[in-house]
């Protein structure tokens, strides 16, 4: 609630600001600074969001500002028209520019975006007889339902657009797709596994980014007049992040708080007299924290040096009649005092000084869930016909035939290097077999795309943990809930009554999950703060949720204390109760011989026994490559 | 048209292999630290000025050193203010980090040496010399073998000499690295200096067919940072091959197209590449267990 109440407090600010601006200069910049959390705000989707660094959305908002600038121009379009083609024509563009960056991240995503962006400004550049090229176009403020737009007018117009969209990417990010585009950055492989597209997450992601960032071009476009090719430039970019990573990102308040200290920044800092007692000011704070994290003992000398700086760049602003020719550098410390010591951003930074703890108590497990989780489920049985899987020249598995029957745990056990971890990845497609057919149910799976093949009822936990780790726990679990929804995206957007209908049903199943597997009462941590052992749990409960017929645990007991794998042994026991078909990879034996119906033993990727756990632990093949030869264990 | 294909040529292998060079600069610190400097541009634009200030004291070829010399100190600058501290942040404060020391750098020589261009005097004379058809001033051979000289010395000593062993394993586990004895900080720090004395030298190289100037790194930085992204960050030959394309698909697009459209094409293969192979024409793939 009193997050509620500060929103709106800060929105009736916003919305009063023409009556408060003392001039038309002031009204201008309160007008850009919304325009740029607007851009902010689509640019948090790439980079707050899908967690990576886009260079390219200069481009985006340069094709906004040209579209909606054209359309009036040039066709007479109205403003909400304009705007919305802005919109609309930047996803476009956006749709398009996923493609090469789909597969690419960090530097290589960061080129892609900078070279379509790149791309766009030389041809807005050189297409003259569409843009007017270097010469610029003009762009009158269109009237407003007949009416001109004064200065005023239109701040109010990009205020209202702003809070449509502060509400919209507020919606999206507490959706499904939001979570699908968290997830993006903790494990796409893991995404998949839910059943999720990763490329279409990703595809959904860049359009809805670019859409609301072409708005913000339109919208600059009108407050500007005037827009050339040359103003939406690397700087720009740059703008753009330093504003976004020193506002916080992941937060929408990070990208209005950003917009405000990009767009005053520059003004604030063309005033020697602030800009002296901002100097000294952060001179003491910086001078304070150094003191105190070196009397802590941490650091050698080079712990000193931003106070120095701090204290340098203080003497030096005494010394300085004005300080035009050195803005930039002041700004460029700036930055970089921001980014090392509030790597949150500012508002990342408040938010867990002011936040409280995360709750910790449940609630009382509700009824309804709890009863689904126990609900029996149809299992399928997994056939793998003689599937050999080779990496270059290596053979990791040859010739491997089994069947896993419905309702049944069967075991695949066999020395490190045996071909175990190989044999899931094929089965949820992350490998492709070289030869051989796998079959769920009547269903060949061979080429089929990870994501597919889970919607076929398919489920895994990971050797190596594949959680979600920023997202909390709840979160992990609402994720492998994604295909449970039949609400849409404009559903979610609009928090249709359907949409919410379903989350919170949604909500009350993986809360019924989390108590299936005990972590009840940690469902709003993050994920990566839970032991090791609830994280394989964790896992568990996220596979479960996409109501699997199958369900494949890659070596669940790894590093579980003693007491863990008993709790673990009989949260699986009732799995397979429900009917489920389980593969289980693990080398603790007494797991495997007290749960597995069957077992199969690799052996450098070829199998060398099945049967049931009495007849493998007497089969001499599989004593000898567990102990080695027989002849040395005689 | 065709007749002068090699002048073209020429002209656009001289770009190549600078964008080539500068992409070397990226990859030193990519391999160590999977960081790269965004600021490289203005460790061009400082190290070109830099030459150009000392070349009247020292002469053109005795200045080259001091070049160098200056570009690897700025380069542990920028890793120990830029780089150390957002290292091990979950976000990649890096990148931004990177170019706020560039804004900086470029601030303070814009104040130093003012923002106008200015002339930097060609150490051989203006005499083109005709090789296969094509007339080459010398300084652009000074350019090519110059750049030639960096990234064979840069290749030989990542391969040969224990320091650059060093760097391939820091790259490769950087935990791992730290356990088997090796300084991984040092390694890091190491390869910035590396990196920036590069960018500083290719600046004195191009100084005199481009003007010396603050704001004369950001555009090849970009070029070499696409040919480095296109060839992959983790080969050397790649960074050679990136460049190379690059610059003969600006040259031959200025020429017979328009030179207002002169990046595009370059940029166009980068895309294409990466769609296909999203670690780069010679990138490696490093597979993920799970």
């Amino acid at each position: 609630m009193r997050a509620l109440h500060l929103t709106l407090a800060v929105f009736a600010l916003m919305a009063s600001v023409p009556l408060l601006a003392p001039n038309a200069y002031y009204l201008h910049l309160a007008t850009v600074v919304l325009v740029f959390a607007v851009a902010l705000l689509g640019l948090d989707i790439i980079i707050g969001h899908v967690g990576e660094i886009s260079l390219g959305h200069f481009g985006l908002f340069a094709i906004g500002a040209y579209t909606a600038g054209l359309l009036s121009v040039d066709a007479g379009a109205p403003l909400a028209v304009a705007l919305i083609a802005a919109g609309a024509v930047s996803a476009g563009f956006g749709a398009v520019l996923a493609f090469p960056a789909l597969r690419t991240h960090g530097p290589y995503f960061a080129m892609v975006t900078l070279a379509f962006a790149s791309i766009v400004q030389v041809v807005l550049n050189e297409w003259t007889g569409l843009t007017r090229g270097a010469r610029g176009l003009a762009v009158p403020k269109p009237p407003l339902l007949g009416a001109t737009l004064d200065a005023a007018g239109f701040y109010l117009v990009v205020f209202v657009v702003f809070a449509l969209v502060w509400i919209l990417v507020g919606n999206l990010a507490a959706s499904r797709y939001g979570r699908s585009f968290q997830a993006l950055q903790g494990s796409t492989i893991a995404l998949e596994s839910l059943g999720v597209s990763a490329t279409a997450s990703k595809i959904l992601a860049f359009c809805l980014s670019a859409a609301v960032t072409g708005v913000a071009g339109g919208l600059y476009a009108f407050s500007e007049e005037y827009i050339t090719p040359q103003a939406f430039n690397f700087d720009l970019t740059v703008v753009f992040l330093l504003a976004l990573i020193v506002g916080g990102r992941a937060n929408r308040w990070g990208a209005l708080v950003g917009a405000v200290v990009a767009v005053w920044l520059p003004n604030l800092l063309g005033d020697i007299a602030a800009f002296r007692v901002m100097a000294v000011a952060a001179a003491v704070l910086i001078l304070g924290a150094t003191a105190r994290s070196v009397a802590r003992g941490r650091h050698g000398w080079s712990a000193w040096i931003p106070a120095a700086v701090a204290v340098a760049v203080a003497v030096t602003a005494f010394q300085l009649e004005t300080m035009t020719e050195q803005r930039l550098s002041v700004f460029g410390l700036l930055l970089l005092g921001a980014i090392a010591y509030l790597p949150e951003g500012l508002v990342g930074t408040l938010a867990a000084v002011w936040r409280p703890e995360p709750d910790s108590t449940s609630g009382p497990l509700p009824e309804r869930g709890a009863a689904a989780v126990a609900e029996p489920v149809d299992g399928t049985p997994v056939t793998v016909r003689g599937v050999t899987v080779r990496f270059g020249g290596l053979r990791a598995m040859s010739d491997v035939s089994t069947r896993i029957e419905t309702a049944s745990v069967h075991g695949l056990i066999g020395p490190n290097g045996a071909g175990k971890s190989t044999f899931v990845n094929t089965l949820t497609g992350l490998y492709t077999p070289s030869a051989g057919d796998i079959r769920i149910g009547d269903t060949s799976i061979v080429g089929a795309s990870p994501a597919q093949i889970a919607r076929l009822g398919v489920a895994r936990t990971f050797q190596n943990i594949q959680l979600f780790g920023h997202m909390s726990v709840i979160e992990n679990v609402l994720v492998g809930l994604h295909l449970a929804y039949r609400s849409n995206l404009v559903d979610a957007l609009v928090r249709s009554r359907r949409y919410r209908c379903e989350e919170r049903e949604n909500r009350e199943r993986a809360q019924a999950l989390l108590a299936f597997v005990g972590l009840a009462g940690a469902a709003n941590q993050d994920a990566r703060s839970l032991p090791y052992g609830q994280q394989r749990l964790l896992e568990i409960a996220r596979a479960l949720a996409t109501e699997p017929k199958v369900l494949l645990l890659d070596e669940p007991a790894a590093g579980l204390l003693p007491s863990d794998i008993d709790a673990l042994m009989a949260i699986l026991r009732r799995v397979r109760a429900g009917g489920r078909t389980l593969l289980l990879i693990e080398h603790h034996m007494d797991m495997v011989m007290a749960l597995c119906d069957r077992i199969t033993v690799l052996d450098f990727g070829e199998k060398i026994a099945e049967g049931s756990p009495d007849e493998v632990t007497s089969d001499p093949k599989v004593v000898e490559a567990y102990l080695g030869a027989t002849e040395a264990a005689a | 048209m065709l007749d002068v294909l090699p002048q073209v040529l020429v002209s656009g292998i001289t770009l190549g292999t600078i964008y080539g060079l500068i992409a070397f600069g990226y990859q030193l610190t990519y391999v160590t630290s999977r960081t790269v400097n965004f600021g490289q541009g203005e460790a061009l634009a400082v190290g070109a000025l830099v030459g150009l200030s000392l070349t009247p004291m020292l002469g053109y070829w005795a200045m080259l050193p001091v070049v160098i010399v200056f570009g690897g100190l700025y380069g542990l600058v920028v890793e120990r203010i830029a780089v150390r501290p957002t290292l091990d942040s979950p976000s990649e404060g890096w990148i931004l980090a990177t170019i706020a020391f560039g804004i900086v750098a470029k601030n303070v020589s814009e104040n130093i040496w003012g923002k106008e261009d200015l002339p930097f005097p060609s150490p051989l004379p203006p005499l083109p010399i005709e090789i296969g058809g094509a007339f080459v001033m010398p300084t652009e051979l000074l350019i090519v073998g110059g750049a030639l000289l960096l990234m064979v010395a840069i290749e030989l000593f990542n391969r040969f000499t224990l320091l650059g062993r060093a760097f391939a394993a820091t790259a490769d586990e950087r935990e791992a690295a730290g356990l088997v004895g090796i300084d991984t900080e040092k390694v890091i720090s190491g390869s910035f200096a590396l990196s920036c004395a590069t960018a500083a030298c290719a600046g004195v190289l191009v100084a005199p067919v481009t003007l010396t100037g603050p704001g004369m790194g950001l555009v090849l930085a970009l070029k070499g940072f696409s040919a480095a992204i296109l060839g992959g960050l983790t080969s050397g030959l790649g960074a050679v091959v990136g460049g190379l394309l690059i610059g003969i698909a600006e040259a031959l697009t200025a020429f017979y197209i328009s030179t207002g459209y002169k990046e595009v094409p370059g940029l166009l293969i980068l895309l294409a590449a990466l769609t296909l192979k999203p670690e780069g024409l010679f990138g490696r793939v490093l597979a993920k267990k799970v």
